[in-house]
């Protein structure tokens, strides 16, 4: 996997300034089908800035992305546009609506109608029955019931879920398990090792080194808005990264 | 297998566990527990009109409990219950509308003076009079990012204020047959008034409730309304527009307005400058007796029906029971703080502004 041929995902030399401050000065990297790539960093390092333009939340001021091969033109840089294009984000505490229904979670924003303006249920509840069973997740009580009434580790489950089924090409996931107790996040990195199966790129945003150690197979840092080093998980230790995250 | 965290925090809730237990009910704070205090919540508008009946029931008797009476009740009801649907939609998204008794007064206006134009049909002016101010709402609240509050509550004064001068302080009346004094502006439209009395006014808000139902329920609108409510941000992430919702949110509430100006019309047959006057507060009142939660999220077509009818039942029955208005109007203040504080959910709110 170190020099594929295709890679799905390049980001190039992007910044973005928020009113005179620099996040972010030249983020770049790829991503190969398949991959679980982590980005490390500390506070501030730039790591949201640099997944909030991949995913089209924020447009970059210099720079671009390409997916597929295809470079993403200024005006095309909108969520909409990148998640028709397979990319899906799960945030670490902004995944869900809580009052709603895990079918209506996992089908946010795309729900399925039926004579354009009403919604197909059962197609709803047929479809989550399979992203759980496909990941794993069991113990699900009622697919009518608001989501906020599941465990933290089902809900994150279902955000996932909804980003696997929907980002074919490329799922990223922010802090997916810094809410999390213990079981719950042992059950959303079973999720995350089901992702790899399907030849989904993912990219993982994590602080926790042991868990990025145990999942990511490269690591990009990112120090003070520069994507400054990048290791295989196998060539690294983890006193090496943590140097590389605090001095650049 | 509870957490460390979980062990903490449970702790405090140990004799209440005990104490629970002890009447054989699941412990409040468990997740048993919590399913079954849900549903206690969510049926408190079912017991709130249950025990309001029994009461003035037991208190006046047969007065009350006639055919006649509750005919007045099918009567009174329809205009507030419509207006509390307008508050409904807004509601369920997390935003409130207090403009609605102004737009009531005003759009009734409108479809008066569309009738003087255009002859019957042209009370539809006042739906869309009734939209147009909905639509304002929606644009200033979402693009200027005011709340929603303060931008009703502007509109409530402006869309007031516009009546008055537009209307020069002078009513326009309904009559049934061909009126010959000059000095009064009128129209004749017997349908109109017809449409205002029992059974015609019960049959045309039942069907507007069946259709409000329907959309509130089995649309994609109707679902995303809660889910605004639920999480703004979630939908913003997911590439909803929600600037363009919100408008669309506020001119349906709008049109809402707009079929509760033209029932009052019906109704009162006339259309005055004080129509409509201190009813936002009643619509907003019937809403959280439906108990949907003024903090957005949830909210029931079928329970906003329950709480419109309760306040309307509450004010015949203290009518009845013969007490002043005044004192009348301290009790459906307090009932209102009861029905609120119990339909809420305080540990899911942070802080109180």
């Amino acid at each position: 996997m170190n020099s594929p041929a295709k890679p799905i995902l390049e980001v190039n030399s992007v910044s973005k300034a928020f009113g005179g401050v620099e996040a972010l000065r030249d983020g770049s990297l790829k991503l190969s089908p398949g991959e679980v790539l982590a980005i490390v960093g500390a506070n501030g390092a730039g790591k949201s800035t640099l997944i909030k333009i991949i995913a089209g939340v924020l447009t970059p001021d210099r720079g671009d992305i390409s997916i597929k091969g295809k470079s993403i033109a200024r005006q095309d840089h909108t969520v909409g546009f990148i998640r028709q294009m397979g990319v899906e984000v799960v945030y670490q505490d902004l995944a869900i609506v809580p009052n709603m229904t895990a079918p209506y979670n996992l089908f946010l924003g795309r729900v399925p109608r039926k004579f354009g303006i009403f919604v197909d249920e059962k197609k709803m509840q047929e479809k989550t029955r399979e992203v759980l069973a496909e990941l794993k997740v069991e113990t699900v009580q009622s697919l009518k019931r608001p989501i906020s009434e599941m465990s933290g580790g089902q809900q994150q489950s279902i955000a996932i879920g909804r980003a696997i089924a929907w980002g074919k090409e490329i799922v990223i996931l922010d802090e997916p398990t810094a809410a999390l107790g213990p079981n719950e996040t042992q059950q959303v990195e079973r999720v995350i090792n089901e992702i790899r199966k399907r030849n989904t790129a993912t990219i993982l945003i994590s602080h926790n080194l042991d868990q990025v150690f145990r999942l990511a197979d490269r690591l990009v840092v990112v120090h003070q808005g520069n994507t400054s080093k990048e290791f295989m998980r196998n060539e690294v230790t983890i006193d090496e990264l943590v140097k590389a995250i605090t001095t650049g | 297998m509870a957490s460390d965290v979980e062990k903490k925090t449970m702790l405090p809730n140990m004799e209440n566990r005990t104490l629970m237990a002890r009447l054989g009910l699941p412990n409040w704070d468990s997740p048993e527990g919590r399913v079954w205090v849900n549903r206690l919540r969510d049926n408190v508008p079912f017991i709130a009109i249950t025990l309001v009946i029994l009461l003035f029931w037991f208190i006046s008797g047969d007065r009350f409990m006639s055919v006649r009476n509750w005919t007045f009740i099918a009567q009174q009801t329809p205009v507030l219950l419509l207006l509390a649907f307008a508050q409904l939609l807004v509601v369920t998204t997390g935003s409130i509308d207090i403009s609605v008794g102004s737009n009531l007064g005003f759009s009734a206006y409108m479809a008066a003076l569309g009738m003087l134009w255009f002859g019957e049909l042209g009370f539809i002016v006042g739906i869309f009079a009734a939209m147009l101010i909905g639509v304002l709402n929606g644009a200033i609240f979402s693009l200027f990012k005011i709340s929603s509050f303060v931008t009703t509550l502007a509109m409530l004064i402006i869309v007031r204020a516009v009546l008055v001068i537009v209307s020069d302080g002078r009513s326009i009346y309904v009559s049934d047959q061909p009126m010959s004094n000059s000095n009064i502006t009128s129209i004749e439209a017997k349908w109109l008034l017809d449409l205002g009395q029992f059974p015609q006014i019960l049959y045309f808000t039942v069907l507007v409730a069946v259709l409000l139902w329907i959309v509130y329920e089995k649309t994609v609108f109707g679902q995303q309304l809660k889910a605004l409510g639920g999480n703004e941000k979630v939908l913003r992430l997911t590439g909803i527009s929600v600037n363009w919702f919100k408008i669309q949110v506020f001119a349906a509430a709008g049109f809402m307005v707009g079929l509760a100006s033209f029932i009052n019309l019906a109704r009162s047959g006339a259309a005055t400058v004080q129509a409509g006057e201190m009813l936002e507060l009643d619509a907003i009142a019937a809403v959280a007796l439906g108990g949907t939660v003024l903090t957005g999220g949830y909210g029931s077509v079928l329970k906003t029906v329950v709480g419109a009818l309760t306040l309307t039942i509450v004010a015949n029955g203290l009518t009845i029971a013969g007490v002043p208005p005044s004192w009348s109007r301290i009790a459906r203040g307090l009932l209102l703080i009861i029905a609120i504080a119990i339909s809420l959910n305080r540990k899911q709110i942070d802080v109180v502004k």
